[in-house]
């Protein structure tokens, strides 16, 4: 830097006035003789080689420091740990919950005290580590470099025998032709810790950026109270489900209980032992093996995965002894199973009663709300077990909304194109088990 | 302007003398404390026998930084060898005396 950017960096708005003026005195002296001095302000002038002059610095000073210890304040007041980092990766500046933060976890977690460098502090940490620490460096090295203004990522961590979560954002600012990165590091809350600390043994890049957003897309689970929740957590175990894929059969034992997270899953009557009859769809919103609750513990359907999506699972003599524990999740359970009650009786009066067409409609319209898409991977049969009916009836009846613009169907794959007007066509028990569900989920 | 001071010692001949440059920004505030702690330090310890040079930076930047000064204030030893060097308001008295060769208990 010159003597120019000094007097430059002088503006009261400046954010790295004084970060910048030290790293400038940093070039300019060797040695820590005058760096103390400068920061126990005993310093009255800078020679400056290149113009040949001396820049007196008590004004400049005065300046700076009036504008940094607003900075300062103002950073300190922040319940958010930050810290400034400069091009070489060298901590310039950090707030008083960042300096709070390293000194409680002994700098685990990328504590980083004010003069290390963070790129040092990245390579230093353990196995476990490692392959955040290498995100976070090759994140901070892309913001420096100018690659991208904003990284984010989730750091998982090891401190006092305890797995910690916490959520990085490192941002590029440019003051005066010099690139520093603010870091701010945020704990992720309790439930979010958990989540992401379950994902640790999986780590790798992709996932530590979606680790801790990985909240439960179960809305059962997500509508527990905080600390039954987590309870749970240790007994659940994310699986993915294939479509096809038949969880229960009938009158077998539920090994597991699933709660979907964006696969849907259909329960089934089966009649003569083949012929199947969809009696209930279940998505995020519910969970499959809910009769366990009730103490019964041999399947009365087919569970039938009828939308590829994650899920968490828990083994069932475990559930049991969690509903017997917690009378939230007892609760939920029973209203999950109401809901799902009123869906079999109106799917078995809707089967008997109305056509086809509104039928088929009616169930495009619960499997899109479950899946989370309107576009379905169903082939006719599949449809016509779901419904009840034979082939060529599923054949006319996705003709007929086909027609009417409503859907697209084109080799297995339907897409919903007018979702209100698929409503208008689908069957009153479409609303009736619609308008439940958000009773339940209330 | 560069101000001259010297001070030879009364008997002459045994008394070692310490010679310095003590650079400063004109009036600038710690230049001024600078100024008097070295002639406080000097009364003290060194009576009569040093020479001291004072050069305002600001009057003479290009002295200063032909003699490698880059922050001011800033004392140098010059001799006795070997050189040395104090940054700051020089108000450490001991860390200015152990700079110019003089422990604090072996004056007196």
């Amino acid at each position: 830097m010159t003597p120019e950017t000094l007097l430059a960096v002088r503006r009261p708005s400046d954010l790295q006035a004084e970060a910048a003026f030290k790293d400038w005195l940093r070039q300019l002296v060797k040695g820590t003789a005058a760096l103390r001095a400068f920061e126990a302000g005993e310093i009255d002038a800078v020679m400056d080689a290149e113009s040949g002059s001396a820049i007196l610095l008590p004004e400049a000073r005065a300046a700076l420091q009036g504008s940094s210890r607003l900075l300062l304040s103002a950073l300190d007041a922040l319940t958010g740990e930050v810290c400034v980092i400069d091009a070489a990766g060298t901590v310039v500046m950090t707030n008083r919950a960042w300096r709070a933060f390293v000194a409680a976890r002994a700098g685990a977690g990328l504590g980083v005290r004010e003069g290390a460098n963070f790129f040092s502090a990245c390579a230093d940490v353990g196995a476990r580590e490692r392959v955040h620490a290498d995100a976070v460096a090759a994140g901070l090295r892309d913001v420096l470099a100018g690659g991208r203004q904003l990284f984010r990522c989730d750091y998982l961590y090891h401190s006092s025998d305890r797995d910690c979560a916490l959520a990085l954002s490192i941002a590029r600012i440019v003051q005066d032709g010099a690139v520093y990165a603010v870091v701010t590091r945020e704990s992720i809350s309790e439930r979010e810790r958990v989540g992401a600390v379950r994902s640790w043994g999986r780590a790798d890049e992709s996932r530590v950026a979606a680790a801790g957003r990985e909240l439960t897309p179960n809305r059962l689970l997500a509508a527990l109270p905080a600390r039954e929740y987590e309870r749970l957590l240790s007994g659940l175990e994310p699986v993915r489900l294939n479509y096809g894929e038949v969880l229960y059969e009938p009158g077998k034992p539920m090994r597991h209980v699933y709660f979907p997270g964006d696969c849907v899953v259909s329960l089934l009557t089966v009649v003569d032992g083949h012929r199947a009859l969809e009696v209930g769809l279940v998505g995020p919103e519910g969970m499959v093996g809910s009769p366990l609750a009730l103490g019964i513990t041999a399947s009365s359907v087919r569970a039938l995965v009828q939308g590829t999506g994650s899920a968490v699972r828990m083994k069932s003599p475990r559930f049991l002894q969690e509903a017997r524990r917690s009378p939230a999740l007892q609760r939920a359970v029973l209203r999950f199973t109401d809901a799902l009650m009123l869906q079999a009786t109106q799917t078995a009066a809707c089967n008997r009663f109305h056509m086809v067409e509104a039928r088929l409609a009616r169930w495009l319209l619960m499997t899109r709300e479950r899946a989370g898409s309107g576009v379905l991977h169903l082939t006719q049969e599949f449809l016509a077990d779901m419904l009840g009916v034979r082939r060529v009836s599923v054949t006319s009846a996705a003709g007929a909304l086909q027609r009417r613009k409503l859907i697209r169907y084109q080799r297995g794959i339907i897409t919903i194109i007018d979702q209100q007007g698929l409503e208008a066509a689908a069957c009153s028990c479409y609303r009736r088990v619609q308008a439940r569900g958000l009773e339940t989920a209330m | 302007m560069a101000r001259k001071r010297k001070k030879p010692g009364p008997g002459g001949g045994v008394t070692t003398v310490v010679v310095m440059r003590l650079y400063i920004a004109g009036a600038a505030p710690n230049s001024v404390k600078a100024i008097t702690n070295l002639r406080g330090i000097c009364r003290q310890y060194l009576k009569n026998g040093y020479e001291l040079e004072i050069i305002d930076v600001c009057e003479h930047p290009r002295r200063a930084l032909a003699d490698g000064v880059l922050v001011t204030p800033s004392l140098a030893k010059i001799s006795p060898g070997p050189t040395s060097n104090v940054i700051g308001n020089l108000s450490d008295t001991s860390s200015v005396l152990a700079a110019l060769g003089l422990a604090a208990g072996a004056i007196e």
